[in-house]
């Protein structure tokens, strides 16, 4: 039963070393285990935000199965639609002939408690980002983007955001970009569902408002229940 | 083809669609069949289960395709003899299923075997020790009933429990089964999921009567507390319903849906033709029918 309860969430305080390590936008005090297959191996191994940030000081890239790739999907889903799986932190792009592109992903464990059919209302190449009252009240150096961050390599919002909705009205939630590209793979902190820059930027190319997004009742998706 | 936008006129065949792909298929079905017979274009009416049922009462709608029991059988009742259901049926069945992966990955063979907490704790993702089973959409009487069967036989207890869209549920077995990954869910047939994945229905004991007892939320507020089923569901069926009434206003009608003879197989292919290849209701009706249309003489005959 290999990998089958292969996450334990870790509780980092305060300075915790995913805190201490994390940007402004995403610097919180949870972090959650992740696992990953090591094919040479035949192994599920812990990913944890220190492993996370050594592969990828040292390959500089995410591990293989969170990199971008086409893989066989059989779904009833029109090719377009986005399924998120943000258990085994994927994001699926369909395509047809039972096809999909399948981006890592990271997901926030404070911003990612919900299920459900939602669509992408509105899409923003390099967004502002505005820090919530709580996160500024958390860390002051918060204040200086009260008005708004704009956009570049430095905001957590990363290169593009997809904004969801649901019923017409803005969810909260985004499928967008990030800063940090080694937090693929993991649930950290706050931020909704964050790819990197290069995955970010490709799959907003394939996207148009009005995309239907799927996200499962699995994992994080269940933090906060459905 | 035509749109119910008012009311319909006295003559008109109204046909009603439920929201599910295969009732829509035989819905046109019916409706291009009942067209060869007396040349007039039915009306198509969309809405619910109860909704069509209480519209057949009130004699505004002449055909609901896809009638399921054990589900609706409550409701048919209560609409009583203004409701005439064709003896010939399609077999169902609803219970739990796995994918192939969770069999070969946990060892699970029946319903009973997710009280095993080593067993639930294979379909767990969140890390709260229970492992997650989708039992239906919220509005689903069988949701309830799904409730009540793990309360009764005991995985309420290492399993929690979701309720959502079906398209939701469906992806998440689309996801799993791309990765090899274990899921379990409710799930009934035909379904166009038995086509798309190696899905296997997980076993139980036959359905027991006498230890079922489904109080419904509206009549008691403890009615989960009240109820129980420890047993599989009573077999279920598919069947055409149509209002008496029909057999004087259009006899040659009534005589053709009591003749139609659906297979299992014929409901999963509708249901996987809208779905999956995209066809609309209507088209995969008419191909239906070209592909079957010496079935349909021999009903006829």
């Amino acid at each position: 039963m290999s990998g089958i309860s292969r996450r334990r969430m870790l509780e980092l305080s305060g300075a915790g070393l995913a805190a201490a390590m994390l940007g402004a936008g995403e610097a919180q005090a949870q972090a959650v285990y992740s696992q990953i297959y090591d094919a040479k191996r035949k192994t599920w191994i812990d990913y944890d935000p220190k492993r996370a940030m050594q592969y990828y000081k040292a390959y500089g890239s995410v591990p293989e199965e969170f990199k971008r790739q086409t893989v066989s999907f059989r779904t009833a889903e029109k090719p377009g639609t986005i399924i998120i799986d943000g258990d085994r932190h994927f994001l699926y792009l369909v395509r047809p002939e039972f096809q999909a592109i399948r981006y890592g992903i990271g997901v926030g464990r404070d911003g990612f408690g919900w299920a459900g059919i939602v669509k992408v209302g509105r899409m923003v190449e390099w967004p502002t980002w505005t820090p919530p009252a709580e996160m500024i009240a958390r860390d002051p150096r918060n204040a200086q983007w009260a008005n708004g961050m704009p956009g570049g390599p430095e905001n957590p919002l990363g290169a593009r955001a997809m904004y969801l909705y649901e019923g017409g009205k803005d969810t909260i939630y985004r499928i967008h970009g990030t800063a940090e590209p080694w937090s693929i793979g993991l649930n950290i902190s706050s931020g909704c569902i964050r790819l990197n820059n290069d995955d970010v930027t490709d799959l907003y190319a394939r996207v148009a408002v009005g995309t239907k997004v799927i996200v499962l009742m699995s994992g994080a998706a269940l933090y906060r229940g459905v | 083809m035509c749109w119910a936008t008012g009311a319909a006129l006295a003559d008109d065949l109204v046909i009603g669609l439920t929201a599910w792909p295969s009732a829509k298929v035989t819905g046109h079905i019916i409706g291009e069949l009942a067209k060869e017979r007396t040349g007039d274009s039915p009306v198509y009416l969309e809405r619910g289960s109860i909704g069509l049922l209480t519209a057949i009462a009130r004699g505004e709608v002449d055909v609901y395709p896809e009638l399921w029991s054990p589900n609706l059988d409550n409701a048919v009742k209560r609409i009583g003899d203004s409701l005439t259901v064709s003896k010939r049926s399609v077999a169902g069945h609803q219970g739990i299923c796995a994918t192939r992966a969770a069999v070969e990955q946990t060892g699970i063979k029946s319903v009973a075997d997710l009280n095993d907490p080593a067993i639930a704790a294979a379909f767990d993702t969140d890390d709260d020790g229970k492992g997650e089973l989708w039992i239906g959409d919220g509005s689903w009487f069988s949701t309830n009933v799904e409730r009540i069967r793990a309360r009764s036989v005991g995985y309420d207890q290492t399993m929690q429990l979701l309720e959502g869209a079906e398209e939701v549920a469906m992806a998440a077995v689309d996801a799993g089964s791309a990765l090899g990954r274990p899921v379990v869910f409710y799930c009934y047939s035909p379904h166009h999921v038995f086509m798309l994945h190696d899905i296997v229905v997980l076993e139980e004991p036959a359905h027991d009567a006498a230890s079922w007892n489904i109080v419904a939320p509206a009549d008691d507020k403890d009615w989960l507390q009240h109820s129980s089923a420890a047993t599989g569901w009573d077999a279920s069926s598919l069947s055409i319903g149509y209002a008496t009434s029909l057999a004087t206003k259009h006899p040659a009608i009534a005589d053709l849906l009591g003749r139609i003879q659906f297979e299992p197989a014929d409901i999963a292919a509708m249901s996987y033709a809208v779905e999956v290849e995209r066809k609309s209701p209507e088209d995969a009706a008419r191909d239906w029918i070209i592909a079957n249309r010496t079935r349909i003489d021999g009903w006829l005959q």
